[in-house]
């Protein structure tokens, strides 16, 4: 299988038009803005942000007869821990990216894209600013896109740095130009949301898959992976593997060959224990569990899991639960926006007694406080800020309890098990 | 429209209307925190949590609109988990203030605590987030962000009442605080109303603070006189001592009460509160006062004039008319009408100072009397001898007063009140201390009902009138203020 979106010399818009590219918009252009959503639904294209919504879905939710502006919004804040797709997406075919959102503009009736790229990637920013200037000069981009008539502008906004504004309507209001604090839904930010106005938001990599959809039909994409998640995803493997980096395959492919084939296995020495299939955010599989899942939406559900953004964290024997649930728990603490009162209280809540634990100053009880806190957060918060946090701890507890019991008892879990 | 049912109860509400006050038009209280029913939804507090059946997730009470064919639920275990759970997590960080916390008795913490949760504290004290205390912000307030769970209602009355946006959450996650934005001040005129819509004593009003256990307060429905609005009040005393104004918010007039209002209060226990009669300078009692008074109105051989006044009720204005008429036997009664009226800040302060003018329109139609400018001209060029009237009332007419020479007979509550130059002044009882009836701006009739008694001897001003009228040789047999009121239309 050919890549759709990691792929060669194509960084440059002379690489990318002589692969073929700004075809899909020169095509969009002449279809019926309903019919490139219409496609984009058959594509079975699925929200490559963490959700997986379907993306024509999605777009089909802009109110038909809204009056005004409308917007569509990349989102490139890419914050989650594990998660380095987007960023390098964006380094090696930033034209797929620029494209697919002209196309989505031209679908849904935007004339104003935002690309809320993550404060730290300057140079990546920079670079974007270098290649829509480019596309610009050519006529993609801008006034009377392509001698077409329709008018589309699209800005690159650098975050101010905080992962809560990768959360869509936190996105927006920092976008707007307030303090990055989810919003309350509904309203959906499809009937309003940027500056009130219908808006859609999409992942990097769900906007830049859109240009080959429209190029080589949404029947084409959809026979790539499996029924349900179609297409091919990135996942970006971290840990101890000897080949980590980001992989384009589809979806549905087994854990085992990623992890065997691709990514040249475990390290020397390293013994892979325990799996987190989807960035920080999402339930820990052990390895067992792990080794016989298939990475799409469905499968991953099914094991008690998430395919979130495609970060594959892989966790080896000599890693200690405790310390690494105690960092995510740090993260998550001080990345909390704080308006929700058990995501406020609870992440910093769930810290305190990850560092007592971790210190070997901890007890059992503390072990049951922990899991029934991180309960008491699920599902219950404006965004799901809090989940991402409570998930992982309750199946670190769940799956990994006697590490949390050696710690309680004050020794470490290591494998030589010593005291602390 | 839609219906739902509430605990199994059938109800039908407008569109838009959320289950919250769906609930509540039921009688079923659903805790809450954020949510007030005059400021935007903001859903961050989470305790309004309640079940749909078939959702799987509870939804937030405040925010949800009724859809046809919901089934809410807000007593099931899932929603009652929810409301300890959230407890818990307001109360790991609070600190342990109660037995010195102006709230306590009157705190949404130990409210629902106490009805829904009982857990004991599984978070050791050492840790809790530690924040300030006692951080004086403006003429009126006090805040303890320590004691705050970020509600963010301050902050909302601020940007959508005021519109003076002066409070912003600081910070993130639990370190969050409330604080005031760089250079500003909270002093926007309505800035005690944060004290009351704080659900915890985060806020706390500096005229207030560790003066009185609200338990101990007794509470008496009255008006605010403030000005012309005539917003509902609630005043709360103890002893035959004030402690404080809030609103009674009502759909007519007012949710707030303005600064100033809230203060008035404070004239009726202050030090220079007259309780015997002023002769030029001099206090003396109250008999001889009377009758100093009474024997120079007998000197002005009919050359009197009475000016009412829209700061008095409409009993002790009619108790005036009818003094000029029955016992002073002159014409020369009048008000001035020519203070405009409406609100002028797009919140509650009117343009008008004084409570009364509608009433005392009422009261002229009633007895008649001359016009304002006759009755000033008359005063200007000396042909009113004395002049009767109320402490404020009496600036209206200084220049003439002052061009005419006539002698100055007022009514003053309060020795600051006393206009210079005025030959006798006589004390009356206060409204905080006696029944009186109004007509606000919007013709609204409001009645104040007495929150403690005034000092002896001290009598409603009908009273006094009824006194001076005997020492002058007529009886006006006002027994009551419903005397007073005999022969006035109302309406
Ligand atoms: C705390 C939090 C952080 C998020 N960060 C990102 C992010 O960095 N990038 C992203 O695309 N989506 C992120 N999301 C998901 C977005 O809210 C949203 O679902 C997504 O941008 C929609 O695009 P998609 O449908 O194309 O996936 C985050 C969600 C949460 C709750
Ligand atoms: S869940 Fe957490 S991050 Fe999300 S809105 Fe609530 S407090 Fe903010
Ligand atoms: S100070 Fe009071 S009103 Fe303001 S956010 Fe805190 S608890 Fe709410
Ligand atoms: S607006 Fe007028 S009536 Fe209302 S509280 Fe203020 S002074 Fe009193
Ligand atoms: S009252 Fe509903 S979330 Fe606060």
């Amino acid at each position: 299988m050919e890549n759709i979106l990691l792929k060669d010399k194509v960084a440059s818009l002379e690489g990318y038009f002589a692969a073929g590219g700004y075809r899909a918009l020169k095509k969009a252009l002449a279809m019926k803005p309903a019919d490139v959503t219409a496609e984009v639904k058959a594509s079975g294209l699925r929200g490559r942000g963490g959700a997986g919504f379907p993306a024509g879905l999605k777009w089909s939710f802009i109110p038909k007869d809204a009056q005004g502006p409308r917007y569509l919004v990349c989102n490139a804040d890419e914050g989650e821990p594990g998660t380095f797709k987007d960023r390098e997406l964006l380094l090696r075919n930033p034209h797929a990216l620029i494209e697919g959102m002209v196309i989505a503009g031209w679908a849904i009736g935007a004339q104003t894209g935002y690309i809320y790229i993550r404060g730290e990637f300057a140079a990546e920013a920079r670079l974007l600013e270098r290649e829509l200037f480019a596309a610009r000069a050519k006529g993609f981009v801008g006034r009377n896109v392509l001698g077409s008539g329709f008018d589309f502008e699209l800005f690159v906004h650098r975050g101010a740095g905080a992962y809560i504004c990768g959360e869509e309507t936190a996105l927006l209001e920092s976008l707007e130009g307030f303090k990055g604090q989810p919003r309350l839904k509904p309203p959906f930010p499809a009937v309003k949301g940027l500056f009130g106005a219908p808006t859609v938001i999409n992942n990097v990599e769900t906007l830049a898959a859109v240009p080959a959809i429209i190029d080589k039909g949404g029947a084409w994409y959809a026979s790539m992976g499996t029924p349900k998640s179609a297409g091919t995803k990135l996942f970006c493997v971290s840990g101890p593997v000897n080949k980590p980096g980001v992989y384009e395959l589809p979806l549905g492919v087994p854990f085992r060959e990623l992890l065997e084939k691709h990514c040249g296995g475990m390290k020397e020495g390293k013994k892979l224990k325990a799996v987190l299939p989807g960035g920080s955010s999402t339930p820990v599989l052990t390895a067992a569990e792990a080794m016989a899942v298939a990475l799409d939406y469905e499968a991953l559900a099914a094991a008690g899991s998430m395919l979130g953004s495609g970060a594959v964290i892989i966790i080896d024997e000599s890693q200690c639960m405790v310390k690494l649930l105690q960092v995510l728990a740090r993260f998550y603490h001080h990345e909390s926006c704080g308006q929700c009162t058990p995501c406020r209280e609870g992440c910093g809540w769930i810290e305190k007694l990850l560092n007592r634990l971790e210190a070997g100053k901890g007890s059992g009880r503390d072990i049951d406080t922990l899991y029934s806190a991180a309960d008491a957060m699920l599902g219950r918060t404006i965004c799901p800020l809090a989940d991402a946090m409570a998930m992982p701890a309750m199946s670190f507890v769940k799956k990994f309890r006697g590490e949390f019991e050696a710690h309680a008892a004050g020794k470490c879990c290591g494998p030589d098990g010593g005291a602390r | 429209m839609p219906r739902i049912t509430i605990d199994g109860r059938p109800i039908e509400v407008e569109k838009g209307v959320t289950l919250l006050e769906a609930a509540q038009r039921l009688g079923v209280h659903i805790p809450r925190y954020c949510y007030h029913p005059k400021l935007s939804v903001s859903g961050n507090c989470r305790m309004c949590l309640v079940e749909i059946e078939k959702a799987p997730k509870l939804v937030t009470a405040c925010s949800t609109e009724a859809a046809d064919g919901m089934a809410v639920l807000t007593m099931s275990e899932k929603v009652k988990t929810a409301r300890r759970d959230v407890l818990e997590f307001l109360l790991i960080n609070h600190p342990l203030d109660c037995p010195v916390c102006d709230q306590a008795g009157e705190c949404g913490l130990q409210d629902y605590y106490m009805e829904h949760s009982l857990a004991k504290s599984r978070f050791p004290a050492e840790d809790k987030v530690r924040r300030q205390k006692r951080r004086v912000l403006g003429p009126h307030l006090v805040l303890d962000n320590e004691r705050c769970i970020l509600c963010t209602r301050c902050v909302r009355f601020c940007s959508e009442v005021t519109r003076t946006s002066e409070l912003e959450v600081m910070e993130r996650a639990d370190h969050s605080f409330i604080d005031l934005k760089e250079g500003r001040a909270l002093d926007n005129g309505y800035s005690l109303n944060i004290a009351d819509i704080c659900p915890v004593g985060a806020w706390t009003s500096r005229d207030f603070r560790f003066k009185q256990r609200v338990w101990f307060l007794k509470k008496t429905p009255t008006v605010c006189l403030g000005c012309a609005t005539g917003c509902l009040t609630e005043v709360h005393h103890n002893e035959n001592t004030i402690y404080r104004v809030v609103p009674r918010p009502n759909a007519e007039t007012n949710t707030w009460l303005c600064d100033a209002g809230r203060m008035t209060y404070k004239a009726v226990q202050a030090g220079d509160r007259l309780a015997k009669g002023v002769i030029k300078n001099g206090l003396i009692d109250l008999e001889p006062a009377l009758r100093e008074t009474a024997s120079r109105i007998d000197e002005a051989h009919g050359a009197l004039a009475v000016l009412g006044s829209p700061w008095l009720s409409v009993e002790d204005n009619a108790a005036l008319a009818r003094l000029a008429k029955d016992a002073l036997k002159t014409a020369d009664f009048s008000f001035d009408f020519s203070a405009e009226q409406g609100v002028k800040d797009g919140i509650l302060i009117n343009k008008d100072p004084a409570p009364n003018a509608a009433g005392a329109r009422r009261v002229q139609a009633a007895f008649g009397g001359t016009s304002f400018a006759e009755l000033s001209a008359k005063v200007a060029s000396g042909a009113v001898k004395v002049l009767v009237t109320e402490a404020r009332a009496a600036a209206l007419l200084k220049d003439a007063l002052k061009a005419g020479g006539a002698r100055l007979i007022v009514f003053a509550a309060n020795r600051s009140e006393i206009p210079a130059g005025a030959y006798a002044t006589l004390p009356y009882a206060s409204y905080f201390e006696t029944p009186g009836t109004f007509i606000n701006f919007q013709g609204l009739e409001r009645r104040t009902q007495p929150a403690v008694t005034a000092a002896e001897g001290v009598k409603p001003l009908w009273a006094m009138v009824n006194k001076l009228a005997v020492y002058s040789g007529t009886s006006l047999r006002l027994e009551s203020a419903q005397d007073a009121l005999k022969g006035i239309d109302l309406k």
